[in-house]
């Protein structure tokens, strides 16, 4: 059994969040999409309320994730949407953000970034102090000296068949709207050094799966599944600004 | 020890049908391997579930996860207590953490009972 990489470059936000549900749903047992984001946007938690984000400058574009945690502005930095059979993964969730997280802390080291996955941070609260995922660092997340640079949330399904959604933040450069953030770009030439952290991470998280990757491109049956969860959910006002 | 008066699904919730009345919840297992829970999202009273589908939604470490009905039917009561008391799904999972009760016209043929529950859970949790 292969990782299969696609490497997506810059994709429109719905799009993203579509292409990921497609993945999830489909029939590949193990794929890694690494997406960059045009235009810039802001993603809301699955349980996040919209009315939240009222205060946003106008005309910021806004999705909504199908996983977990707090809102993220994407501006320039590396995503990655892990889809697995859940059998690859350990059975407990802080195992499997565990699992994500070493191979990401070994993929950063290897373009000369060292950070660390804090053990012993704050428990994800019910009502968290800040609607931003990457404001207060939480137990397993990956930080560098000056703040947190990853940041992971999951979407877990048991029908029709186990199976798992790993979204990841990794943050290039800060985003305007988070400026709170540790960014590549701390220490590193973001343009310089991408090629080889994609590299770098996909080669991580495949060891990590005990699978070796494999470059591909999304089928005609997940980009037609992908078109149709963009229309009909991800671009739908009701669905983002629903709850 | 889980109890044996009711039948456990693959996916980690339990249902106990009574005079044609199902109540519903998660069982430990689900819970221990999900911890730190933030969020449930349950359906309203009136609203049908159907067997095999989500009947709601719960958030833990920023990870969502779909709950599944065994029972297909009408709910007819919801435990609105338990979004605002998510530590009772740790300390009573089988009692006081129930989820929904449903007035039933059909119920799930994958139910374990729980010496086979107790043996998947074995199987998957490694």
């Amino acid at each position: 059994m292969h990782l299969r990489l696609l490497d997506c470059g810059l994709v429109e936000p719905a799009l993203n969040m579509a292409l990921d549900e497609a993945l999830l749903h489909g029939p590949a047992p193990a794929t890694l999409r690494l997406y960059g984001w045009s235009p810039h946007a802001v993603s809301l938690g699955w349980f996040q309320r919209a009315a939240e984000f009222a205060d946003l400058p106008a005309g910021t574009p806004l999705v909504r994730r199908l996983t977990g945690g707090g809102a993220i502005h994407h501006g320039c930095e590396l995503t990655f949407a892990l889809t697995v059979d859940a059998g690859l993964l350990p059975t407990d969730v802080a195992g499997s953000y565990a699992l994500v997280h070493d191979a990401l802390a070994a993929a950063i080291a290897r373009v000369g970034i060292t950070t660390r996955r804090l053990e012993h941070g704050h428990a994800p609260a019910a009502r968290p102090g800040s609607r931003w995922c990457f404001a207060v660092p939480g137990r397993g997340d990956l930080l560098t000296t000056t703040g947190k640079l990853l940041g992971s949330a999951q979407r877990r399904l048991a029908r029709p068949r186990a199976r798992i959604l790993h979204h990841g933040s990794l943050v290039l450069r800060r985003a305007p709207l988070t400026p709170f953030t540790a960014a590549v770009a701390d220490t590193k030439d973001p343009d310089a050094v991408l090629p080889a952290l994609k590299s770098a991470v996909a080669q991580a998280l495949a060891a990590a799966l005990g699978l070796a990757t494999e470059r591909d491109t999304a089928t005609a049956a997940e980009m037609t599944m992908a078109m149709q969860l963009r229309a009909e959910r991800y671009r739908d006002h009701a669905f983002t600004f629903g709850r | 020890m889980r109890p044996n008066d009711r039948k456990y699904l693959k996916s980690h919730e339990w249902c106990k049908v009574e005079k044609g009345i199902a109540t519903v919840g998660i069982t430990d297992f689900a819970v221990s391997h999900l911890s730190d829970l933030v969020f449930l999202d349950l359906p309203g009273k009136g609203t049908s579930v159907t067997i095999g589908e989500s009947f709601g939604e719960i958030e833990s470490v920023k990870a969502v996860s779909d709950l599944y009905s065994p029972v297909s039917g009408e709910v007819i009561e919801v435990n609105k207590e338990l979004p605002d008391n998510l530590d009772w799904l740790a300390t009573d999972p089988f009692g006081k953490a129930w989820m929904i009760k449903v007035k039933v016209t059909a119920e799930t043929k994958d139910g374990m009972d729980s010496t086979a529950y107790d043996a998947h859970c074995a199987a998957e949790g490694h």
